[in-house]
């Protein structure tokens, strides 16, 4: 549990952040980024942390669900361009993954 | 029983039960990268809401039970995220120019192709939110004039199809190592891609997670300036 308590609070800290400064960058990602912050700082992971995350790790498809179910209230846009959106949609997603894919794999790393 | 399916627990306790169906679905196939938990668990629940004639809405009162941990669950990924920074660190020119024209790629040709195809300006100023994860990617389309709604339909469906494609389509490129699949997943398929990552390791999962983060942070800052002037 004090795992979850550090977890809420930089969510909190990345809310205020958002409000404050009326930032564009969701509330989850500015406490992502303090919490990398506070590990660089602590220099490790503390134990409480690193259960937590072994916890809540698999269940993250869980926590999608919800929004992902969302899809039902698009009906009428489907009806008339679903098969056409999906097709662009995953058209568009090859030559995204292989310029990834070729980028990153150009060349030698260096570790 | 019409009491029950106003009953938020009611919708809570299906979610748990559609993601435990959706992962008995996925272990049964024998971990099929065709059938990830998140596509069989949502199948199943939307099968569900259809059947009871349930409103999404109603369903939500029970589903944000279980959506106010995504926030969380995000939080977390900076824990991954840590233990690989060492080995980023080096790489850091490549990873930011694969983040840069990787989702500048699969965008440009997503908005394109609905510009053509479709001829209709609101929709293709919505799909180029397709990569950004969910929350950013309403905000963004609102503020560029396109369908909110829409926009986390798109990026639901693109982060379901971008954990389908990456991983087979980079093993057919021969660019499958761990951190390409993961920086990968991350760009093209944001939370979704993220989960993926997960089930295929600890480093896939830590580049996926920096991925995703950049691309988000990129584009909610790069989108509402850049679109109007496009499209």
């Amino acid at each position: 549990m004090p795992g979850l308590l550090i977890l809420l609070a930089c969510l909190i800290a990345g809310h205020l952040l958002n409000f404050l400064f009326a930032l564009p960058v969701p509330a989850a990602i500015l406490g992502m980024l303090i919490l990398l912050a506070v590990l660089i700082v602590l220099g490790k992971t503390p134990a409480v942390l690193q259960h937590t995350t072994a916890t809540l790790s698999p269940l993250l498809p869980l926590f999608l669900i919800p929004v992902s179910t969302g899809i039902v209230t698009q009906g009428d846009i489907i009806a008339e361009y679903g098969p056409t959106l999906l097709a662009i949609l995953i058209i568009s997603l090859i030559p995204g993954i292989l310029v990834c894919g070729w980028i990153m794999g150009k060349g030698k790393l260096h570790d | 029983m019409t009491e029950l399916l106003q009953l938020p627990l009611f919708w809570a306790s299906m979610t748990i039960a559609a993601f435990v169906g959706g992962q008995q679905i996925y272990r049964l196939s024998g971990n099929s990268p065709w059938l990830p938990p998140i596509l069989s668990s949502v199948t199943l629940l939307v099968g569900v809401l259809l059947i009871t004639g349930t409103p999404y809405s109603t369903y939500m009162q029970g589903g944000s039970l279980l959506h106010v941990m995504l926030g969380p669950v995000i939080v977390m990924l900076a824990v991954p995220l840590y233990q690989y920074l060492h080995t980023m660190r080096r790489h850091w020119r490549r990873i930011a120019l694969a983040i840069a024209c990787g989702s500048a790629t699969t965008i440009a040709v997503a908005v394109a192709l609905t510009y053509w195809w479709i001829g209709d300006i609101p929709l293709s100023r919505t799909i180029a939110t397709k990569t950004i994860t969910t929350p950013v990617a309403v905000a963004v389309s609102e503020q560029v004039g396109g369908l909110a709604a829409m926009a986390s339909a798109f990026v639901i469906v693109t982060g379901i199809l971008g954990g389908l494609m990456a991983p087979p389509l980079l093993k057919l490129a021969r660019r499958d190592q761990p951190h390409t699949v993961g920086l990968t997943l991350g760009i093209c398929a944001h939370a979704i891609g993220t989960s993926r990552a997960l089930e295929l390791g600890q480093q896939q999962a830590a580049y996926a997670a920096l991925a995703m983060t950049l691309t988000a942070t990129l584009h909610a800052l790069l989108l509402p300036s850049l679109l109007p002037w496009l499209i």
